[in-house]
């Protein structure tokens, strides 16, 4: 039996606005469940429906096997953090936390334990006598917890509750959150616009777009089978790179047509996209499977033979494809090849690197199509690419890569491509080829 | 904060500014919609069955109560003397004389002064007062709350202080400074006074401080604008609720205005309303003779007339006005 | 965990000191120049009147020798008078029962259109409003004909009831009269500050403390009510001021119903006659600056009340 149930959950608002419309969602017994998405989604809208703070158009919210629907928040054994902690200004840290057990009339002994326990865990004891506009941001967001959980609820909703507080801070309280969620053991339902904080965080992750629900998974398989085009350039960061192709075979090999690149695909690759086959089919590949060969010296071909260590690091020749312009020859040696281990390789201009010290995120440029990806989630992580002040065409992809890549703006790279690690969508509805 | 980060997200939230055109009341209804989405939902509050009721009601009979005045008068505003003490208060009468004591406005009524002058004067007074007091008092809001300089606190304090002082301390002693220059029966000897409000000055600082930001003024100086320019060209535009309320309230401050002209005003031709009906008030019942009642029963209807109609009029930038005002303590 | 040090949670307006660059001083300069035409008026029509009082309190006009300095003399012969101090006395109790009423009924229906329990709010908002729009001096001349006590309607309305022959106006009802006329006119104003600054409070505190499973009496006391004190305590404030200067609704109702209302009823009204009727300018300035100094003891002592009591009623 599911803690929580979501079924069909819709809400209109008066003006006509369509926030959420039918979600389906279940959370089990302790779970750690994240509702994520762009501003503007319904996740916060759900989330509120849950607690009973607005009104349902249609669907149910159960809890365990009784639908709420028709029950007061007052009444449904809920907890919540807000995004902005909605604290009692003009109370105690003390008298915050322990406002619910008053209402409750619980005796001032036994009260006065469950806040300091409360406050224990949050780490809050020397701070029971201030008043929240002494507190910093972060001490607040701790006080909201308290009082949430010193209610011992059946169900802990979260709503944005880490957005106010400044990046390093927040990447110390998510391991806050989860010890405290671990040691209440309630099922929870977290919302966030971070995608971060949905995979780190989340046992499953709902991903919400425009009222609807994308795909709700645990967050590994939403990295490797994102459902449709949204939920792949939503998660991960740079987003998933996509590109218009076609599907069609080199002979017999059946290969994907980038621009004027081709690609041999894996017979289970193959497989999967056979029905379509001749067809023209959104690809996408992320910025992380994207790699550049070692090699030792630079040559015509700039290609190393046979080591099949493709991860660059030392001096590397970016250049050297075969050929002088970075277009392979069109025929049957088809795209440049970048080792006799057979990993395809995709040629691309390099126009930007940028240099995170752990990592480095090249923007190139191929002569491939970018789909429209979805509105939101790929837009910012393209952007700083496209307005770029770059002479010639924009950039449009990314690769991360080894800081000792070795690569640089203006030159030509050659990128090793695991074709097993391409994604197909379906170029009108979005959708995951899944075969 | 407050509901606006609840307030539901627009449909397309990438398309920038894709609404369809709409009317005005179209447009109200909408935002009366979003005011009740916007508010929490009334069950919620685990209300007893009736409460709504009972709540209701007592708004009704408040109501009835701040109605009965206004009530009467329009009834009795159509009654001839007798009448108005004879018959029924809250019901007409023959005969049906509304117009006739309407027009009984227009003349001077036994040498008591004429209604209709009275009204110009009054008139005259709000508009110019009203008008001058709401633009000093941007002008030193503004001064207050975007600039500092030595000594602004201690003034705004010694301004906002000055509520304490009776008005006798001050209108008393003033009309003995006017009489050595030469300012009794000077309608000038009412605009001036008037154009002090420290209610004003406060409630413009308040709002400047809330809505104009200061990045922007700092942007503008440093795009080399002078002060004045900053103020009429980027500060002036985002004061205007803020303004309306406080020449809203200046408005009815000078209308309403009683003390300040009966100190200063002894020729009857510069009378405003006040002073006038309550002179009419007096003379009716020292000489009961004289047909004065229906007068000042019409007169305080046309008296009050206008500034409700005022009021409607500026009713939407009345409440954000306020709110701003009041919590800025 | 060691907490970081507490943020303050909003800009501080008035901290930064200016350096005194000569960019920075003539940026002043011009904040003084915005402020000056009012800070002349303010001087004329206020400060330089308000000097004159005080000035002419210390003198003394006497029919046979002019006006002479006569030092605190004027105040003394005000502090031990009692016709002066009825008055204040008459005021303080008027005060003293007036305002917490009308501010209870002010609040009541705030938060009443608050919460939104009440149907139709806008319209009887703006209902409420409308006294506001209301010269006192008309006012008072409406009410006095509803009270007046030979043929106001509310005597009648009284009998209906089963009070016969009661006069509203009478030395015993003037004061509960007047009262109710004041809360006529100022309840509208009252719980439209109040309006405002209820809706001012944020949402989720509130649905915060309805997920707490609050009750609504104590969300409105315990919650709402003390984030709205400033407003109250302004509203006091305001209203203290006022209710002390009491002047345009005795006057007027004395004209129907004469001798009741005293030269000294109110303070105001003793200063009025004593200076306007009698002529005793200096000692009639010297009564402004003794009733100024009520009035802030007055409602500086209510300020501290209510700060120490935390809580309103």
């Amino acid at each position: 039996m599911a803690a929580i149930s979501l079924r069909g959950l819709t809400k209109v608002y008066a003006t006509g606005v369509r926030a959420l419309d039918g979600l389906d969602l279940e959370v089990f017994d302790g779970e750690f469940v994240v509702l994520v998405g762009p501003s503007g989604c319904g996740k916060t809208t759900a989330l509120r429906m849950v607690a009973g703070l607005e009104r349902i158009t249609s669907g149910t919210v159960s809890f365990g096997d009784r639908v709420v629907n028709e029950v007061s928040p007052r009444h449904r054994d809920v907890a919540m953090v807000f995004q902005n902690y909605a604290l009692y200004p003009h109370l105690s840290v003390y008298q915050n936390i322990g406002f619910a057990l008053e209402n409750k009339k619980v005796e001032k002994a036994e009260r006065d334990q469950r806040i300091r326990i409360a406050a224990a865990t949050l780490g809050l004891g020397d701070l029971l006598g201030r008043k929240p506009a002494q507190l910093s941001g972060g001490q607040r967001q701790r006080v909201a917890m308290g009082r949430a959980i010193v209610r011992s609820p059946a169900v802990f909703l979260m709503d944005e509750p880490l957005s106010n507080l400044d990046a390093k801070l927040r990447v110390q309280m998510r391991s806050e959150v989860l010890r405290v969620h671990k040691s209440i053991g309630a099922a929870t339902l977290y919302v966030t616009h971070d995608q971060i904080e949905a995979m780190t965080m989340g046992d499953r992750v709902a991903v919400l777009q425009g009222g609807v629900l994308q795909q709700y998974d645990t967050p590994r398989a939403l990295y490797d089978r994102p459902a449709n085009v949204f939920v792949a350039t939503f998660i991960g960061s740079p987003a998933m790179n996509l590109y218009e192709a076609g599907l069609s075979t080199d002979g017999t090999a059946p290969t994907v047509a980038l621009g004027s690149q081709r690609l041999p695909l894996p017979p289970q690759v193959a497989a999967r996209v056979a029905a379509y086959q001749g067809r023209k089919v959104i690809v996408g590949v992320r910025p992380e499977d994207l790699a550049v060969p070692v090699s030792g010296v630079s040559g015509g071909s700039g290609v190393p033979g046979g080591s099949g260590a493709v991860s660059g690091s030392g001096a590397v020749s970016a250049s050297g494809v075969s050929g002088a312009s970075g277009v392979s020859q069109a025929g049957a040696s088809g795209g440049a090849q970048a080792g006799a281990s057979g990993t395809p390789g995709l040629v691309a201009d390099v126009r930007l690197v940028e240099v995170l010290g752990s990592e480095q995120h090249v923007y190139f440029w191929l002569d491939a199509t970018p789909a429209a990806s979805a509105p939101g989630a790929a837009a910012a992580a393209g952007e700083s690419a496209q307005e770029g002040i770059l002479a010639g065409s924009a950039p449009n992809g990314v690769a991360r890569l080894d800081p000792g890549s070795g690569v640089r703006p203006g030159r030509r790279v050659t990128f090793a491509v695991n074709p097993a690690r391409l994604y197909f969508f379906d170029p009108d509805t979005g959708r995951a080829i899944s075969g | 904060m407050t509901a606006s980060t609840l307030v539901p997200p627009d449909a397309a939230p990438d398309s920038a500014g894709a609404r369809p055109a709409e009317s005005r009341r179209q447009r109200r209804k909408r935002e009366q919609l979003e005011e009740r989405d916007a508010a929490i939902p009334v069950e919620l509050y685990g209300l007893k069955r009736g409460t709504v009721t009972v709540l209701t009601t007592c708004c009704v009979l408040f109501a009835i109560f701040t109605l009965v005045p206004i009530a009467w008068i329009i009834f009795n505003s159509t009654k001839t003397q007798a009448n108005i003490f004879g018959t029924f208060g809250f019901w007409f009468a023959r005969p049906f004389e509304f117009f006739h004591n309407f027009r009984m406005l227009f003349e001077n009524v036994d040498d008591d002064g004429t209604y209709i002058n009275w009204f110009g004067n009054t008139a005259l007074y709000a508009v110019l007062g009203g008008v001058g007091a709401t633009a000093l008092s941007a002008f030193a809001g503004y001064g207050f709350a975007r600039f500092e300089f030595r000594g602004s606190k201690v003034l705004f304090y010694i301004i906002i202080g000055s509520l304490l002082v009776p008005i006798g301390a001050i209108t008393l002693p003033l009309y003995l400074v006017y009489s050595k220059a030469h300012l009794i029966n000077s309608i000038w000897g009412m605009i001036l006074p008037s154009l002090v409000a420290p209610v004003g000055v406060y409630l413009m600082r308040t709002y400047i401080r809330l809505s104009v930001p200061r990045e922007l003024v700092d942007a503008a100086r440093i795009d080399g604008a002078s002060e004045i320019r900053i103020f009429f060209r980027v500060a002036l535009p985002l004061m205007v609720p803020g303004l309306m309320t406080v020449l809203l309230l200046s408005v009815v401050g000078v209308w309403n205005n009683y003390f300040l002209p009966l100190i200063i005003f002894s020729n009857n031709n510069l009378f405003p309303l006040t002073v006038g009906m309550g002179l009419w008030s007096q003379h009716a019942t020292t000489s009961g003779d004289q047909n004065l009642y229906p007068l000042i029963v019409m007169g305080g209807l046309v008296t009050i007339a206008p500034l409700i109609i005022l009021f409607l009029i500026l009713q939407r930038y009345w409440r954000g006005g306020l709110l701003l005002g009041s919590i800025a303590n | 965990m060691s907490a970081p040090a507490p943020t303050r949670p909003a800009r501080d307006e008035s901290r930064s000191r200016p350096r005194h660059s000569a960019w920075v001083r003539r940026r002043d300069r011009a904040g003084l120049a915005f402020v000056s035409p009012f800070l002349v008026a303010f001087g004329l029509f206020m400060i330089v009147p308000l000097g004159y009082a005080i000035y002419d309190s210390l003198f003394t006009s006497r029919i046979i020798g002019g006006t002479v300095f006569s030092g605190l003399s004027n105040y003394t012969q005000i502090l031990t008078s009692g016709m002066f101090w009825s008055g204040v006395i008459r005021v303080v109790i008027f005060g003293a029962i007036q305002i917490p009423v009308m501010l209870i009924i002010a609040f009541f229906f705030a938060t009443a259109f608050d919460l939104g329990v009440a149907k139709f709010g806008r319209a009887f908002r703006t209902i409420f409003f409308i006294p506001f729009a209301v010269p006192v001096v008309v006012s008072a001349l409406m009410w006095g004909f509803l009270f007046e006590p030979s043929y106001g309607p509310f005597v009648h309305l009284a009998s209906v009831f089963g009070f016969h022959n009661v006069d509203f106006l009478s030395n015993t009802l003037m004061l509960p009269s007047i009262i109710v006329i004041v809360i006529w006119e100022w309840t509208g104003y009252n719980m439209m500050i109040l309006y405002t600054a209820l809706k001012s409070v944020p949402r989720e505190v509130v649905e915060a403390a309805i997920l707490d499973d609050t009750p609504l009496w104590k969300i409105i006391v315990k919650v709402k009510l003390p984030l709205v004190r400033p407003a109250i305590v302004l509203l006091i404030f305001l209203n203290t001021i006022g209710a002390l200067q009491l002047f345009v609704e005795p006057l007027i109702l004395n004209n129907y119903s004469a001798g009741v209302i005293t030269l000294n009823w109110t303070p105001v009204l003793y200063i009025y006659n004593t200076s306007i009727n009698d002529a005793q300018y200096n000692l009639g300035a010297a009564m402004a600056v003794v009733l100024g100094l009520v009035i802030v003891a007055i409602s500086f002592t209510s300020l501290l009340f209510r700060r120490s009591k935390g809580e309103f009623s």
